[in-house]
């Protein structure tokens, strides 16, 4: 057996040593009894947040759902809207039509009138009669004025047509917000699902995948913008392209019509 | 020479517009497809296409993958190719000007802006 030598001033060393020990830990069990008060009322709170966490998760589907119920209706909406502006635009091309035979018509009756007016201001009778027919052909103005009322008419009804571009960027927009939605949804699952298994017994059925809208790509940055800036930069950098040669543009080339005031 | 165009969009509605821009243009003879794929399948399925407008976005095949594809393809090689799309940042059109995209149109367009960049393509081309 080993033998244990000690000397006296080891022994108080030591011994104070433990005091310091003792001391330390007086100081210490108050705060780990505050400690483990803090974790006793911070555990409950804890488990709502995860819980409020599963709930939103769970819900995250119908969101995503919902946005893509959005976007159908708008399209279908906007086919519609489309199917009426068309359905207009073939009436007013009807009564462009009609007009027009109206007026060739008219025009073929006025040279006859022409000639029939140069006989009849012959006689007294027939001057008052010229008088009186000329004071009648104001009607034709009205004529050109409906003419000229219908296309401004076609030409708001494609200007109608035009706006609905807008469905196709803000189905985009949408399509961006879903894809975050399922990103976040996926990440939330994993995690509430590994918190679960670790925990508890059972697990929740998160699925971590949703079904993944239609449209799988889609521009984030889409905006409806109808100032004609963002076209002129775009023609500018492709004019620069087409003098620097044509054809296929290097990288340094592009690069380089990039790195001047296009910039931003 | 008559223009006969493929106009390739994912959107029901932005297709029915560029059909409808195109036709208020004078431009009658137009054939439609929803995706990069079904553009390329009817590009090889219809004969006198020589005009492609695209979209840039979509499923199955891009307007990017579509313009590398046709641009792989002797037999289209130097068919003129529009893109009309959403993207306007740099890189974007970094991209489509190296895969040789003739003109670029952003969304939403006018039809001004439209025949006037089919007129630059046809006359670079």
């Amino acid at each position: 057996m080993e033998k244990v030598t000690m000397t006296l001033t080891q022994v108080v060393q030591m011994i104070t040593e433990l005091k310091e020990v003792f001391k330390f830990t007086e100081k210490v069990i108050p705060l780990l009894q505050d400690l483990v008060e803090f974790m006793r009322d911070v555990v409950p709170l804890l488990e709502e947040i995860n819980d409020r966490i599963a709930e939103s998760t769970a819900k995250m589907p119908t969101a995503s759902s919902k946005i893509d119920s959005v976007t159908s209706a708008t399209e279908m909406a906007t086919t519609e809207i489309l199917d009426r502006v068309d359905a207009i635009s073939a009436s007013l091309n009807e009564i462009e039509n009609k007009l027009q035979q109206i007026e060739n018509a008219r025009s073929e009756k006025q040279k006859i009138f022409a000639q029939i007016l140069e006989e009849a201001s012959l006689t007294e009778k027939g001057k008052e009669l010229v008088e009186r027919f000329k004071a009648l052909s104001v009607c034709d103005n009205a004529l050109f004025e409906v003419r000229e009322k219908i296309k401004g008419i076609n030409n708001e009804t494609y200007n109608i047509t035009l706006a609905l571009q807008v469905q196709d960027i803000t189905a985009q927009q949408l399509a961006a917000v879903n894809h975050l939605i399922i990103n976040v949804h996926e990440k939330l699952s994993k995690l509430i699902n590994n918190i679960h298994s670790s925990h508890f017994e059972t697990t929740p059925e998160f699925s971590a995948k949703l079904d993944a809208p239609e449209k799988t790509t889609f521009d984030p940055e889409a905006k409806y913008d109808t100032s004609s800036a963002r076209q002129d930069e775009i023609d500018k950098l492709i004019a620069d392209q087409q003098k620097g040669g044509g054809g296929t543009a290097s990288q340094d080339e592009i690069d380089k019509l990039f790195s001047g005031e296009n910039n931003g | 020479m008559a223009l006969k165009f493929l106009v390739v969009d994912d959107s029901v509605t932005m297709r029915r517009i560029v059909v409808n821009t195109l036709k208020n243009l004078g431009y009658d003879e137009i054939v439609e497809a929803e995706d990069g794929k079904d553009a390329f399948e009817k590009l090889q399925s219809t004969p006198g296409i020589n005009f492609v407008i695209t979209d840039w976005n979509m499923p199955n095949m891009t307007g990017l993958e579509l313009t590398q594809a046709i641009r792989g393809d002797e037999r289209f090689s130097d068919l003129p190719i529009l893109m009309v799309t959403t993207r306007g940042v740099k890189e974007d059109i970094i991209q489509a000007l190296k895969a040789r995209v003739n003109n670029y149109v952003i969304k939403p367009f006018t039809p001004q802006v439209l025949q006037e960049k089919i007129n630059q393509v046809l006359e670079t081309t």
